[in-house]
């Protein structure tokens, strides 16, 4: 722990007094400003909202340390409520009214709506929290810093056919495409790892009883099932496997690493499989040091913990682009924006450690949590 | 400049939809919420055709308001026995169950929704064709309807409307008449989605939902249901508004409920002063 010593205080000044030249600097020039794209206000809010403020985070944290090349960072959030056309209201007015090159973008549907426009105007559309497989094939300016579906849904698949020896899976996801293409992956992936899948079942992403598709599913007898579903329906799906005596391993992807599946579920979350795309506090520091900032600043922990340490790291993502352009003296296009990306290829992150950036996808590290005693603790490491 | 004309084709198309909704329910009196479906025929038709097909965007376009008129006539003939609350149920069911259709098939791209519409024009001129083409559009729609509805034809609309029975005693067929209102109705409304899946090059059954049935009605009830230009006030507003309130810049968290609060209290305003829409009660004024 550290005290408030007279010793400590005069530390903390010369350190600042040393750095203040660059925050000055920092300050009084053009500010270099990053687009997001997210949802503000609407049923995803929830979301949208932590990951703007860990994106805040990320900026205060690349200011407070010079800025970018010498200019401080503003970032310019605009609402989508995660629906296309606001999206598409968001993607125009960052290239038509705010001039930037590059912006970032999350939800599949919002990323599909957006594409063709970065496409258009040449400007670097960066995903930043979906994972469906069809944005690997957007097009020429749609690059993801995101794993998507295919990297932690076929190594869960493998992990659990080959580690935890189950050989009779049930898959059940909603019905739109976060659950869709994912759910095929795991499907394909376990069958070609020589497993059966006994049930197969999509769910309307607006019901909320699914006792139907689960009377059907206990029939088939499976020894896992995988739901591939969003943070409002996936616990309501697990609380009524439960109420009907199914007491089968559940697994799921990273929307279930949240905080709010544990209080909603309680007990009948113990032994869910979750799996996270980022490194957890056991892996990386500096991502107690961001929980503690949340709960500083914020009184609680962010939902969805790994895309918010995904955010934080965007901005010192585009620290590493722009500076790569500085270096070379050339200005910030989408062309030059988008070779930096593609040359750099390797970026170390503060939150998310080692990204690399493999054409049209990212492969990442994906790691395994399960609920153990009402907390998610560490179960693998999949490489 | 070019952000302003992405919204001003948005405002035409959304001119287009919403007063060939204020066709079949101002003028019609026909109660359906199923407009955006049609708006979706339309939509998917001519993307469709764009990704599989060589024939002319154009083509494409009006293909795509026939598939939707087609359509519409076939929910016309079986739901226009009844009317009232039935066909408003009608409606909603057929809205609801093209959407699921849609939804699961593979060639529509499912919920994922349809990408790569290829572009037709291409450079800088291209907001500014559209938004000439869609301006086009929305001026003939609201001329072609007010010439409708101000002719003899029109009156007979609203006599059908305000007094069926009298209407049907006369010796005139009131059923055919619906059909025929529905049917180019939800045509315009077709040639509106052929326009917007060129234009945004990517569809999804989500903008298709209530949802949108709502945004549609609420454009038309708050410019004025059963006027020539209250259709067109309502949509500008209502797509002009949330734009707008962007721009104040203030932080998210105050933004978020500042949007819902100012869009709320102003169109409560509206409905409040002025309950036969802006420029219904702007006509009983003058």
């Amino acid at each position: 722990m550290l005290y408030t010593t007279r010793r400590n205080v005069l530390g903390a000044a010369t350190l600042a007094s040393l750095n203040l030249p660059a925050i000055l600097r920092a300050q009084g020039k053009e500010p270099i400003k990053i687009g997001s794209a997210l949802p503000l206000t609407g049923s995803q809010a929830g979301y949208g909202k932590d990951f703007d403020t860990s994106m805040r985070m990320g900026a205060k944290d690349v200011n407070d340390a010079g800025g970018i090349a010498g200019r401080p960072v503003e970032i310019v959030a605009l609402d989508t409520q995660a629906e296309p056309q606001l999206g598409i209201n968001a993607a125009n007015r960052f290239i038509e009214v705010e001039k930037l090159p590059m912006f970032f973008v999350s939800w599949s549907a919002v990323v599909k709506a957006v594409a063709p426009i970065a496409n258009r105007d040449k400007v670097l559309a960066l995903n930043n929290g979906a994972n469906a497989p069809e944005i690997a094939h957007l097009g020429d300016y749609v690059y993801t810093t995101f794993p998507l579906a295919d990297v932690d849904v076929t190594k869960l698949a493998r992990y659990m056919y080959d580690t935890l020896g189950k050989r009779r899976a049930a898959v059940l996801y909603i019905n739109n495409d976060t659950g869709i293409d994912a759910a095929k992956l795991y499907r394909d992936t376990f069958a070609k790892a020589g497993g059966t899948i006994v049930a197969f079942e999509a769910y309307d992403p607006k019901a909320t009883e699914f006792t139907g598709m689960l009377l059907k599913t206990r029939a088939a007898n499976p020894d896992t099932v995988h739901i591939h579903g969003l943070t409002a329906d996936t616990p309501q799906v697990i609380a009524q496997m439960r109420q009907l005596g199914m007491a089968q391993r559940v697994t799921s992807y990273s929307a279930a690493y949240n905080p709010k599946i544990l209080e909603q579920l309680g007990p009948a979350a113990e032994g869910l499989i979750v799996t996270s795309l980022a490194p957890g506090v056991n892996d990386n520091k500096n991502v107690q040091k961001l929980l503690d900032r949340w709960k500083a600043e914020q009184n609680r922990v962010p939902n969805g913990l790994p895309y918010d340490q995904y955010q934080y790291d965007m901005v010192w993502l585009t620290k590493a682009l722009y500076e790569y352009l500085d270096k070379k003296s050339t200005p910030a296009t989408g062309d030059t924006l988008k070779e930096a990306l593609l040359t750099i290829k390797e970026f170390e992150l503060p939150m998310t450690g080692k990204m690399i950036i493999d054409g049209h996808t990212v492969n990442k590290p994906v790691y395994l949590l399960t609920v153990e005693k009402g907390a998610f603790v560490p179960l693998a490491t999949l490489t | 400049m070019e952000y302003l004309a992405t919204i001003g084709v948005l405002i035409a198309i959304y001119v287009i939809l919403s007063s060939s909704y204020d066709l079949i329910i101002g003028y019609g009196g026909l109660s359906t919420v199923a407009h955006p479906i049609f708006f979706a025929i339309g939509a998917y038709t001519a993307g469709l055709l764009a990704i599989h097909s060589s024939l002319p965007a154009p083509l494409n376009v009006i293909l795509g308001g026939m598939a939707a008129m087609v359509a519409s006539v076939l929910l016309a003939a079986s739901a226009l026995r009844v009317s009232g609350d039935y066909l408003l149920i009608a409606s909603l069911g057929f809205q609801l169950g093209l959407l699921q259709l849609i939804k699961n098939l593979d060639f529509t791209g499912g919920p994922g929704g349809l990408t790569a519409i290829p572009g037709t024009v291409t450079g800088a001129a291209r907001t500014p064709f559209f938004l000439v083409v869609s301006g086009l559009l929305a001026v003939a729609t609201v001329l072609g309807i007010r010439a409708i509805v101000t002719g003899p034809y029109g009156r007979a609309i609203t006599a059908m409307r305000d007094e069926e029975l009298a209407f049907t005693a006369l010796g005139r067929d009131a059923t055919s008449m619906k059909i025929v209102i529905f049917a180019i109705g939800c045509g315009i409304a077709g040639t509106a989605g052929g326009v917007y899946a060129y234009y945004f090059q990517y569809i999804s059954p989500d903008q298709f939902e209530v949802l949108q049935s709502a945004a549609i009605l609420t454009m038309v009830v708050l410019g004025g249901m059963g006027t020539t230009f209250g259709p067109v006030v309502g949509a500008i507003l209502l797509l002009a508004i949330p734009r707008a309130i962007t721009f104040l810049n203030l932080p998210p968290s105050i933004m978020a409920p500042t949007q819902g609060i100012i869009f709320t209290v102003l169109v409560l305003l509206f409905l409040f002063l002025r309950p036969a829409g802006i420029v219904g009660l702007s006509r009983k004024t003058l």
